[in-house]
């Protein structure tokens, strides 16, 4: 059974939209900047986003119906803000995939929310108050502190009555939940899934945790770091605010709801490397992206496009690149190769999701957005895209995604068939 | 601390709770339940009400409250 893309949505610290995030891909803009100094050896750089209004940007959705809308304030007014931007990107990928319009079962619907401990800066956020007097704790909070109060909450705002939960892999935690969204499609449990890579708020506990394994950059000179995927000063990623829904759904459902196809997901592979460390392999990366282009029917003289997982740690992006020649053997040098990274941050548990919305954009614009920072090159036979825009006429594409503890994963996106 | 105060506080919190409501909505003789609460709006009421009155009412207590003048009342004892 074929699977597609018939909707999408994205809020990050480069758009609010899809139409402003190619803007903004094309343009090659960097949402990344200072933060304060927390004081604790943390990051002090991050892609946040920046004047995000929940009320308006409900308010902007104005082709959905109203009752959609007053839904959503009185859902998620009060939640925390990280579910509201998900909230947002879903309701952008409801629109854009006509479901409020071309209505599809809500038994036949699903809902995957990808992503865990996503609210761990929620909960620090109150810590003061608990420790004030714990009976002053919202009410709220019992629910807003679980994962699964996306699920909840987007499912009780878009009427979905199907399967729906939540998926993790860490880093790979949107690929995971598209590859769990389109197995649901493909084994009949539904029709239509929406797949919301989930705004993974991070607290500053868990930020100086991973500057302790030396993953983040900036944190000796923060005027001087950059996100630089690729190249020979790459230091490490930048954390980075992100929220984006894909709506996937058979290729008979939207034929018979009679909406335009955005892309296929041709094929896919998610395999673990049996290794619980932050390390790395080669081997288990190359694996998963022959096993998704095997899945996809397609070889590897057909890929046209990598958007890499390439997070700018110089482990992460050696390993990436020597993965990709051996799945790619003579045709390494044939696709262009970027990191949405170096632009929007590492979005965490939404990176797989804000990542395969980059490569539809590009897939369906015909381009290949710059990778920044890009100044000496760690491979010369890669075909790294430049630091400024490149026309591509992409066919096929690989998005890769690999977590922490060995959660490897591959997607490939095509054009409609 | 007035019961008048509480009241207003109360209120005000419901109308935070509940933003579509007026402010003529909400009445002492009025219950949450009506004005269109469920279960975990109502604890936030509550416990937004315990915070901004800076008192602490146990759990247990808020099972004879059954209106917003019984939730004020129970707030007052505790003032």
């Amino acid at each position: 059974m074929r699977v597609v893309v018939t909707g999408m949505g994205i809020v990050c610290s480069i758009a609010s939209t899809v139409p402003s995030f190619t803007r903004a891909l094309r343009a090659g803009r960097c949402g990344i900047g200072p933060v304060p100094d927390p004081g604790d050896g943390g990051p002090r750089l991050a892609a946040l986003v920046k004047g995000f209004r929940f009320r308006d940007a409900v308010a902007a959705r104005h082709r959905l119906p109203e009752e959609t809308r007053r839904s959503a304030l009185r859902a998620a007014s009060r939640s925390p803000r990280p579910l509201q931007m998900d909230l947002v990107a879903a309701m952008q990928a409801f629109e854009q995939a006509g479901l409020h319009e071309a209505k599809a079962d809500p038994e036949r619907m699903g809902l995957v929310v990808a992503g865990h401990n996503l609210s761990s800066g929620y909960a620090h956020d109150l810590h003061p108050k608990y420790e004030d007097n714990p009976a002053h704790l919202p009410a709220r909070f019992a629910l807003h502190f679980m994962d699964t109060d996306r699920v909840g909450t987007l499912s009780q705002v878009f009427g979905i009555r199907g399967e729906g939960y939540t998926v993790g892999g860490a880093s790979a935690s949107g690929n995971v939940g598209l590859i769990n969204a389109a197995r649901l499609v493909e084994s009949g449990a539904v029709d239509v899934c929406l797949v919301v890579g989930a705004m993974t708020d991070l607290s500053p506990m868990e930020k100086r945790g991973l500057a302790t394994l030396g993953a983040v950059a900036g944190v000796e000179e923060p005027h001087k770091a950059r996100c630089r995927p690729f190249d020979e000063d790459h230091e490490g990623f930048v954390p980075g605010q992100g929220a984006g829904c894909v709506v996937l759904e058979s290729a008979r459902s939207a034929a018979a709801r009679g909406v335009t196809t955005l892309a296929e997901l041709c094929g896919y592979d998610l395999k673990l490397d049996a290794n619980s460390l932050p390390d790395p392999r080669e081997e288990g990366e190359a694996k998963v992206m022959v096993n998704a282009m095997a899945n996809a029917g397609v070889g590897a003289r057909d890929i046209d496009y990598v958007n890499a997982h390439a997070t700018a740690t110089p482990s992460g992006d050696l390993a990436e690149l020597a993965a990709l020649r051996r799945a790619l053997g003579d045709s390494f040098g044939r696709p262009w190769v970027n990191s949405t990274k170096g632009l929007v941050g590492h979005c965490m548990c939404a990176a797989g999701v804000v990542e395969a919305i980059a490569t539809v954009v590009q897939m369906r614009g015909g381009f290949v957005h710059p990778n920044l920072n890009l100044r000496h090159p760690i491979n010369d036979d890669c075909r790294l895209a430049p630091g400024r825009l490149r026309d591509a006429d992409i066919r096929y594409a690989l998005s890769n995604s690999f977590g922490f503890g060995g959660f490897n994963t591959c997607i490939v996106l095509g054009r409609e068939r | 601390m007035t019961d008048a105060q509480i009241f207003e506080t109360v209120k005000q919190n419901v109308l935070k709770v509940l933003p579509d409501l007026r402010p003529g909505d909400v009445t002492t003789e009025g219950t949450l339940t009506d004005l269109g609460a469920n279960s975990v709006d109502r604890a936030d009421v509550v416990t937004m009400s315990m915070e901004d009155l800076g008192l602490t009412v146990p759990v247990s207590e808020f099972q004879e409250v059954h209106d917003i003048r019984s939730l004020v009342d129970l707030l007052a004892r505790h003032a």
